[in-house]
């Protein structure tokens, strides 16, 4: 039965192309605009989890100033001090503190000059914690050596900036000799992948950078846990800094592995529920696209109802014909805007991936397709339902007095 | 009361309210068809007879009185149950035909038994049947509009006989029709009449056509003036 409606409903979108077209054309563009936004944000926000998980559970990270203020923080210039990183070893918990430093400068190899980004790598005290915490794996040849001039490149150095790069290859910093001893597998983001590492002590010496970091990283010893440290760490910095410096007014941000993942979720959460939101209009406009669509062919085919239903058919037919279109409109509206809309995500990952932004990609996942079907399916229905009532509802012999 | 009527009219009114002034159409009609006759309903334009046609074929119910269909009280049906029980047992033929401009005269015909459930490959054989029955075996793929008035009343009949109903209820069906077209149409009433022993109700204004009939019911101001039993006799002489 439901098939033989199936064909009717079609038929009679079939009768009125260029206006069935045009009421798709309206989910089209609802659906594209989820699709695309969904699928690029769910992309953005895998990668950026990705690199979280592949940094160990009992590593915190210690940024001088208050997250909710971070452009102050990174503009400002605020540093942890000597003194600070001493106040976070001493913290208990604490097995071994990384500053985390870094400084553009100018590298030439190969005849080409460029300005890098050199990154000071603790090798002598926390060499396995780059390794295993850290994510930090190796592709090509080995870790440099403490204290010796070799220097280790991200996976894009080779690619991008000094192409044709290769292990063994001679490079000058500030005038001293280097060479590239390791090159890195990629660490999931364009900054990261772009640096050029070396042992702190020589980073120190060359950059004149001799104490102090812009950050820290701790590992946290086992048995410990991540959250009571931090909060101890914290609190440590906070008390060095008043009795030393008679601060009163400091401030820190620790943040463990899952309170950083917690934060990317619920960003990245609001972003996807912000599009959802405004694509969300999109879909209501193109619903009361097909309302009207609908409205108008009830009009039109009031004649046609009264004939129906003379010749048996009953009101939950006539309702279901209605519906039928107008769900086929939402479905084909659905299917074509998953296609340009999806299409143009991919379109949009694979440009990032010749000529790099961020790395971004497109999540298309099965329940992401099926939301969007259903989505757009039921938009129709929904659209369609009141329209489907109105002619349901005519009486017979009205509606064949219609003119 | 006999025991056989197929359709039975008790003291039927029909009002509508147009504004705040109220039209009475039908003015308490009682009236009784016995399954197997051919009855026309004769009466001027505005004097009720397609209100009373429309109540007869259930399309419409009265404002006060009962119909009966076999011997049931039809007031007791929802509206989807008289909706089936007039794709089961009421074919209609119509003035302006009311046929579905987009689907071809089989499709057209294919239409009522779509709602009896009948599959599809019975569905195409009886209408092809049926349309060649009326004469339009080379039309079977044609729309409305591609065919003259006579041959869309006669996909009209085959449409009305799809379901083998037991009674055809016409409404003025050679009136959009020449005089030669709408005798031919009014011959095909009358052989399904003779040889299928349908009943057959037809509404006209037209003297002439009440001629083909066996019963005439004059209707005037909502109100019935006479019903003759003819005989069969003039409905052979009509024939020639």
């Amino acid at each position: 039965m439901l098939k033989e409606y199936f064909k009717i409903a079609i038929k009679n979108l079939r009768t009125r192309p260029l206006r069935s077209w045009l009421t798709i054309l309206g989910i089209v563009i609802g659906v594209f605009l989820i699709m695309s936004l969904l699928s690029l944000s769910e992309g953005l926000k895998a990668t950026v989890l990705k690199q979280l998980r592949a940094i160990g559970k009992d590593i915190v990270m210690i940024i001088p100033g208050n997250l909710s203020d971070i452009m102050t923080t990174f503009l400002g210039g605020a540093e942890l001090t000597e003194d600070d990183l001493n106040a976070i070893r001493k913290t208990r918990g604490v097995e071994i503190v990384i500053p985390n430093v870094y400084k553009a400068e100018v590298m030439k190899s190969q005849g080409d000059s460029k300005t890098v980004l050199l990154f000071g790598v603790d090798l002598k005290n926390a060499l396995e914690i780059y390794e295993e915490d850290l994510g930090f794996d190796m592709a090509e040849g080995r870790w440099p050596e403490a204290g010796k001039r070799e220097i280790l490149v991200g996976s894009l150095v080779p690619e991008e900036i000094f192409p044709g790069l290769k292990i063994g290859t001679q490079a000058t910093i500030k005038g001293k000799q280097f060479e590239v001893v390791g090159i890195l597998k990629s660490l999931g983001s364009r900054q990261d992948d772009s640096m050029i590492g070396l042992d702190l002590d020589i980073f120190r010496g060359i950059t004149g950078k001799k104490d102090g970091a812009p950050q820290a990283v701790a590992k946290i010893a086992s048995g410990f846990s991540p959250e009571e440290v931090a909060e101890d760490i914290k609190e440590n910095l906070l008390e060095t800094r008043r009795r030393q410096r008679g601060e009163e007014e400091s401030s820190f941000s620790v943040l463990t592995n899952e309170a950083m993942t917690g934060m990317v979720s619920n960003i990245m959460g609001v972003i996807q529920l912000a599009v959802f939101a405004f694509a969300s209009i999109a879909m209501i406009v193109g619903g009361i696209g097909i309302m009207n669509t609908m409205y108008t062919s009830v009009h039109e085919r009031t004649r046609e109802v009264g004939i129906l239903k003379a010749v048996g058919a009953k009101s939950s037919t006539i309702t279901s014909v209605f519906l039928i279109e107008s769900g086929v409109i939402g479905l084909v509206g659905g299917v074509g805007g998953m296609i340009f809309g999806l299409g143009l995500a991919k379109l949009i990952e694979f440009v990032g991936q010749i000529h790099p932004v961020f790395y971004i990609s497109a999540s298309i996942s099965p329940g992401l397709i099926i939301f969007g079907l259903t989505f757009s399916f039921l938009i129709g229905c929904l659209s369609g339902f009141l329209p489907a009532r109105s002619a349901a509802k005519l009486k017979p012999v009205d509606a064949l007095r219609y003119e | 009361m006999t025991e056989n009527s197929l359709i039975k009219l008790e003291n039927v009114w029909k009002v509508y309210q147009l504004g705040k002034v109220e039209l009475t159409v039908l003015k308490g009609i009682n009236l009784e068809i016995t399954p197997g006759s051919f009855v026309v309903i004769l009466g001027p334009s505005g004097s009720g007879k397609s209100t009373l046609l429309h109540i007869i074929g259930l399309l419409d119910v009265p404002t006060k009185g009962k119909v009966f269909l076999e011997g049931k009280d039809t007031s007791q049906f929802s509206e989807d149950a008289l909706s089936q029980i007039r794709g089961k047992k009421i074919g209609f033929v119509f003035q302006q035909f009311n046929l579905l401009p987009n689907l071809s005269s089989l499709e057209n015909v294919m239409t009522p038994m779509i709602f009896q459930g009948i599959p599809e490959s019975k569905r195409r054989e009886k209408a092809e049947l049926l349309l060649s029955s009326v004469g339009l075996r080379e039309r079977i793929f044609h729309r409305p509009s591609e065919l003259s008035g006579g041959e869309r009343q006669r996909v009209a009949i085959a449409r009305a006989l799809s379901n083998n109903p037991e009674v055809i209820v016409a409404d003025e069906p050679t009136g959009n029709l020449d005089s030669s077209t709408g005798e031919q149409i009014m011959e095909i009433l009358i052989d399904l009449h003779k040889k299928e022993k349908k009943t057959i109700i037809v509404v006209t204004h037209d003297p002439h056509i009440a001629n083909y009939s066996e019963q005439i019911i004059n209707i005037k101001d909502g109100q019935l003036t006479s019903n003759n039993l003819m005989g069969e006799k003039v409905l052979w002489e009509s024939k020639k």
